[in-house]
């Protein structure tokens, strides 16, 4: 590689990696929890006040709730469950954006119990943090940002490849750890960039397709289909794979719709049922779950007729796709862990933390480039004041939604069943601390609160455990914690998280105090009398 | 050897406009070229995919051109013939 090619990818790296950073920082950040949602919803609902009716009355049920709602019957789900964040066996909504559902249970009598009650979950409020790094606003504003982000993010990986690869041999495994620090750290965050780089570049390129897919569907429309793109989406719809058709019909029991997709795919898992239509003979259902075994979307699916039993479509159905559906199966899977299970999941979390390690140490080394040092017999050195605005961003963004996303999962927990509203208790406990903690870092400048911060950081997350230990001491605070092994998980996760920032505050307390003073990590009173020696 | 430019605003452009222009192109000449044609369900999805990885790519790599002219004459080029391709395959394939 010529060195003068080098020089100038040095500056698209630098220049990409400095604006798509701390965007980065937060969505993979938050991203990596995403990955651990279900555990998290988990760890956050109490156990049903309601116990949920027997799943082997399931058909009773979907009857009963037929004959007194029939508004019901257009669209309503089933879920087959038993984990503590279910708090219904049936439940239907009006439109998708309803977030009062009803649910419908029977009592051990066999009375129909109907409830209507809000429901947010703690964990799409994480993901959207995930997609849209939380900026505000709705999301399709954030994720159209970050989809662009995304881009530039993807330039500054190929960029940085290019730039290790004459001397990849030589500096790759080479930590050299010692009185250099800006070595150490540039030694850091190569190896973790070059070992991690396949994974980062599954995750840039997806997360453009998942932010820009409309602009991009709408100028393949424009150029390739000629504007018949939509009837292309709708042949290949798989919700109209049953045609329509009003006259009644009876539907069969739940467990031989269950049986049927068993034997197509013995190995998928089901987990709910979403009925279209109930009671008509054009009646739908898409029976949604898991299957371990196949790199999936998520959650895939079989359309099924409830009245004839045959099964409509198998596109998105683990194992059964199509070539088309399958390759694209294989893409989602990739951005979001689901195949191999938690080892892989646990891969991914590391992957999404060690993620954020780059982009946080790939500020430090903007930062540390710039830096004025002290000649040997030279006067006294002034950082400059991008360096310092630099440093007090890095620490209030990426510090700010570490502790802001912890104090959101603990007020949810607490907050839980006693407000009206908790999303909008989710959105303004995270946007006030990572508003105070960027506002605390510019006034307390970079080195005073990368230690407070750190250290709330800490507090933050060992509030989540100690969340779950008043909960199950004192059962009188009505928030019943969960003892799932998910939910233990969670909590020992976070422990541990607690452990690490207090290592990391006392590191960074450390180097305010005795590291070099003509640096912004420096204490300001000790910057000061570096200035006016 | 001469020194290469760095051009920045020609390089970007060239690379961003140029670019996304060819991931559409081949993207579309995906559609049209792998079995089945413009019309088959569920493989516009796949071709979708396909722009980002093309566009990034030719964005990423297009600070190599020794100057911005070249950029935008050789990405040009290249469009220009992805694009007669999609053309062929609109007026001989329908």
């Amino acid at each position: 590689m010529r060195s003068d090619v080098v020089r100038l990818y040095k500056v698209v790296h630098t220049w990409t990696g400095i604006t798509a950073g701390m965007f980065m920082f937060i969505a993979f950040y938050a991203g990596s929890i995403t990955v651990f949602a279900e555990p998290l919803a988990r760890w956050v609902s109490s156990p049903a006040p309601v116990r949920l009716t027997a799943l082997a009355r399931s058909d009773e049920l979907i009857a009963h709730t037929l004959a007194v709602r029939p508004d019901a019957a257009k669209e309503f789900t089933l879920y087959l469950t038993d984990t503590e964040d279910l708090w219904a066996r049936l439940t239907w909504r009006k439109g998708k954006d309803d977030r009062t559902p009803w649910s419908a249970e029977l009592s051990s009598g066999g009375d129909l119990r109907l409830a209507q009650s809000y429901r947010s979950s703690l964990a799409d409020f994480v993901d959207n943090i995930h997609r849209t790094a939380g900026i505000p606003g709705a999301n399709d504003i954030g994720e159209t940002i970050m989809g662009v982000v995304s881009a530039v993010y993807a330039v500054a990986l190929v960029s940085g490849l290019i730039i290790v690869l004459p001397s990849l041999v030589k500096d790759l495994f080479a930590l050299r750890i010692g009185a250099n620090l800006k070595r150490m750290w540039l030694d850091a965050h190569n190896v973790v960039g070059v070992v991690s780089l396949p994974f980062h570049i599954v995750i840039a390129l997806s997360a453009v397709v998942f932010c820009l897919h409309e602009p991009l569907y709408d100028a393949l429309d424009y150029v390739v289909y000629d504007g018949r793109l939509k009837s292309v989406m709708a042949a290949s719809n798989p919700f109209n794979s049953i045609k329509k058709d009003e006259r009644p019909a009876p539907m069969l029991p739940v467990n031989t719709l269950l049986e049927r997709v068993k034997a197509a795919s013995p190995s998928f898992v089901p987990a709910e049922m979403r009925y279209r239509n109930a009671g008509l003979r054009g009646a739908s259902v898409q029976v949604w779950g898991y299957d371990a075994r196949y790199m999936t979307r998520g959650k895939g699916f079989a359309v099924i007729s409830p009245v004839t039993g045959e099964i409509a479509n198998t596109d998105y159905l683990p194992g059964r796709e199509g070539t088309w559906t399958g390759v694209v199966a294989t893409f989602f899977a990739l951005h979001f862990a689901t195949f191999g299970g938690d080892i892989v999941r646990v891969c991914y979390f590391l992957l999404g933390i060690a993620g954020a390690f780059l982009f946080y140490s790939g500020n430090l080394l903007w930062i540390e480039s710039r830096r004025r040092t002290e000649r040997r017999n030279g006067g006294p050195v002034n950082q400059k004041t991008s360096t310092r605005l630099m440093s007090a961003a890095t620490v209030g963004v990426c510090l700010g939604a570490i502790c802001a996303i912890s104090i959101t999962i603990v007020a949810a927990k607490w907050l839980n069943g006693r407000v009206a509203n908790i999303d909008v208790w989710h959105n303004g406990v995270y946007y006030a601390v990572f508003l105070a903690s960027v506002l605390w870092s510019f006034l307390r400048g970079a080195a005073a609160a990368s230690v407070e911060l750190l250290w709330l950081a800490a507090i933050a997350a060992a509030a989540i455990p100690f969340t779950s230990l008043f909960s199950w001491a004192s059962p009188a605070l009505g928030m019943q914690g969960s003892a799932s092994m998910a939910a233990l998980g969670v909590d020992l996760v976070a422990l541990s998280a607690a452990l690490c920032f207090v290592w990391m505050a006392r590191s960074a307390a450390h180097r305010v105090e005795y590291g070099p003073a003509d640096s912004v990590w420096a204490a300001s009173h000790r910057q000061l009398q570096e200035a006016t020696r | 050897m001469s020194q290469i430019r760095r051009d920045w605003v020609s390089k970007t452009s060239a690379g961003a406009i140029l670019g996304f222009s060819l991931a559409i192109g081949l993207a579309g000449l995906f559609a049209w070229l792998t079995p089945g044609g413009l019309a088959t369900p569920n493989k516009f999805q796949l071709v979708m995919w396909l722009i980002a990885p093309i566009w990034l790519t030719t964005l990423s790599l297009c600070f190599f051109f020794s100057s911005g002219m070249r950029a935008w004459l050789w990405l040009g080029g290249v469009n220009l013939l992805a694009y007669a391709g999609l053309f062929a395959c609109r007026s001989f394939l329908r």
